[in-house]
């Protein structure tokens, strides 16, 4: 009889007479299966990443890495991204499925963090101008956008940075972001791949709708959630808002909030000139890492002030670059995007222009 | 594993992954499935969570012994997420627990003794019914620090739980198993022998229209060849 009520387990009366199961092997093509994957996703992450700084939060497909949750979620974050390992891997190990085209590089506006405060009011009153759209249970959010994305490609010993070609990228979510639909020929098969999920993924309108629409709650609820992510805290805030803002339909008030919130945060800045993925000309916000010297920017249409998309540009050599860092070059621009329609529609695959 | 392979880990050095994956791959799986009862959901667990370790490597220490029983605590809280509800878990338990009464899930060998005996298989059916009677927090520390051979603060540790949770859950989990003994005993008395007795109850226990567990094989199977056509 065991008296000491801090004996380990192994010690106890209670567990002599439990009986694990016996240990079982991976097959061999299970554990290389999923060895591949990922080793894909590294792959995959590392292009853009400086090493020694934790993943950047990717700004593309980002929605599928956002953890609404802490820890366990961070797996299934990652679900998405991993089966775009996988449609990698399936296409020869080539590092992006998605045709490249020239390397996308810019004129590094001029940044000013005077106005900045004044250009988000501006911008946020606007979009708390633009109609909102709801979507009934059954129905899906769209967001219909144009991305590319730089990274460096090894090919035979031979490191350069290369670009995709702008793409077509559409995203179907259900409210509740358990069932949706991506479809990005390169990046997915033709037709497309499932998000069906088990976990709400965090553009998803429901989990929207929740946010506070109070500028400093909001502000709060967007550190916590991006805790431990980026390479500052204020980076990571900003970060999130912009995959907010170019991944998902915003329910009422969200948008003009997000803008407010943005313009608490420190560091931010206002960049006289700055192209979108169509080659749209706009204004943006911005936020430079310095970890990284990347600075991202959200773009807005000079008069309107309506969102046309987002953009990282490496504007100055990062911290402690290594010899991939340094290939690429001022002006590079790293990731592009602009949304072209955001709306509300009845099913996976399903598009406005089909609908009506 | 050593402090070096943690910084490499740390640096997301991807061949230091490679390595983490082939030593550690198997133990993330055997955990995984003893604590969620299935073997393919098991082995989604297991890749899972070396993807979860990837995205969090800034967050291991660069001193320290085996990455091991952290990897075991990324691997609960993935687990966690994977069958939400105890109630799923239950009902996997109940399907393993009627594989092990059938002598379709192997006892593990334990101090050289013939495994697979009939007595044996029983106990092992009871042990996953013992388990699947725990609360989850319960479960999880029971089966570190009983299986993985975690101590308490290893377990506080690779949980993100203080010490004394780990102990109070555990102090509870103890309490159950004392109490669950004491029915199977007054059971065992009632009615001469334990196990139809309980191959009836886990059966009856079987979620209305839950596919028989004969075919698990063929169901990993089936999760594989629809993994795969998302190539």
């Amino acid at each position: 009889m065991n008296t000491d009520r801090w004996a380990h387990p192994a010690e106890w009366r209670e567990t002599q007479d439990l009986l694990p199961p016996a240990e079982r092997d991976l097959p061999v093509d299970r554990h290389e299966f999923h060895k591949e994957r990922l080793m894909a996703l590294i792959h995959d992450e590392s292009r853009t990443t400086v090493p020694g700084t934790p993943a950047r939060p990717g700004e593309q497909r980002s929605w599928f890495r956002r953890p609404a949750v802490a820890v366990p979620l961070a797996a299934f974050a990652l679900a998405g991204v991993v089966a775009g390992g996988v449609a990698l891997t399936g296409q020869g190990g080539d590092s992006s499925g998605v045709a490249t085209g020239p390397l996308l590089t810019t004129d590094i506006g001029t940044a000013s963090v005077a106005g900045t405060g004044d250009l988000l009011d501006r911008i946020s009153l606007a979009a708390a101008a633009q109609p909102v759209q709801q979507p009934q249970a059954g129905q899906f959010t769209y967001v219909d956008a144009v991305t590319a994305d730089t990274f460096v490609r090894t090919k035979d010993d031979k490191s350069s940075v290369v670009s995709e070609k702008p793409h077509r990228r559409q995203v179907w979510l259900s409210p509740d972001g358990r069932k949706g639909w991506l479809t990005e020929p390169g990046d997915t098969p033709a037709d497309g791949m499932t998000l069906d999920s088990t976990e709400q993924m965090s553009a998803a309108w429901d989990g929207l709708a929740k946010l506070p629409k109070d500028p400093d709650a909001l502000l709060k609820k967007l550190y916590a959630d991006s805790e431990g992510q980026g390479n500052s805290p204020d980076q990571a805030a900003f970060s999130r808002i912009g995959e907010l803002l170019g991944d998902s339909v915003p329910p009422a008030g969200l948008e003009a909030a997000l803008y407010k919130a943005a313009a608490k945060i420190p560091g931010v800045v206002r960049v006289d000139n700055a192209t979108d993925a169509k080659g749209r000309q706009g204004i943006a916000v911005a936020r430079m890492d310095k970890v990284s010297g990347q600075r991202e920017e959200w773009i807005f249409e000079k008069n309107s002030l309506d969102f046309l998309g987002t953009r990282t540009v490496q504007v100055t050599e990062g911290q402690n670059p290594n010899a991939e860092d340094r290939l690429i070059k001022t002006g590079t621009v790293l990731y592009i995007s602009a949304v072209t329609s955001r709306a509300v529609v009845d099913g996976i695959k399903q598009t406005p222009e089909r609908a009506s | 594993m050593t402090s070096e392979l943690r910084s490499r880990i740390r640096d997301g050095d991807p061949a230091a992954f490679e390595e983490l994956f082939d030593a550690c791959a198997r133990a993330v799986y055997n955990h995984a499935f003893r604590l969620t009862a299935d073997w393919s959901v098991a082995e989604d667990v297991m890749s899972e969570t070396f993807l979860a370790v990837w995205r969090m490597r800034k967050r291991v220490d660069a001193d320290g012994g085996s990455l091991r029983p952290w990897l075991l605590g990324v691997a609960t809280n993935v687990a966690r997420n994977h069958l939400r509800s105890n109630r799923r878990y239950r009902a996997a338990a109940a399907a393993a627990a009627a594989d092990a009464d059938r002598g379709a899930l192997e006892v593990a060998d334990i101090g050289g003794r013939v495994a697979g005996q009939v007595d044996d298989r029983h106990r092992l059916a009871a042990t996953v019914r013992a388990l699947a009677s725990l609360k989850r927090r319960e479960r999880e520390v029971l089966v570190l620090c009983l299986w993985e051979g975690l101590a308490y603060a290893d377990a506080a540790a690779a949980l993100g739980v203080p010490v004394g949770t780990v102990r109070s859950r555990l102090s509870r989990a103890r309490r159950r198993l004392a109490s669950l003994a004491d029915a199977e005993l007054a059971a065992r008395a009632g009615t001469g022998r334990m196990p139809p007795r309980a191959a009836r109850k886990s059966s009856g226990k079987r979620e209305p229209g839950a596919p028989g567990r004969q075919v698990r094989g063929d169901r990993a199977a089936a999760v594989r060849s629809a993994r795969e056509g998302n190539r």
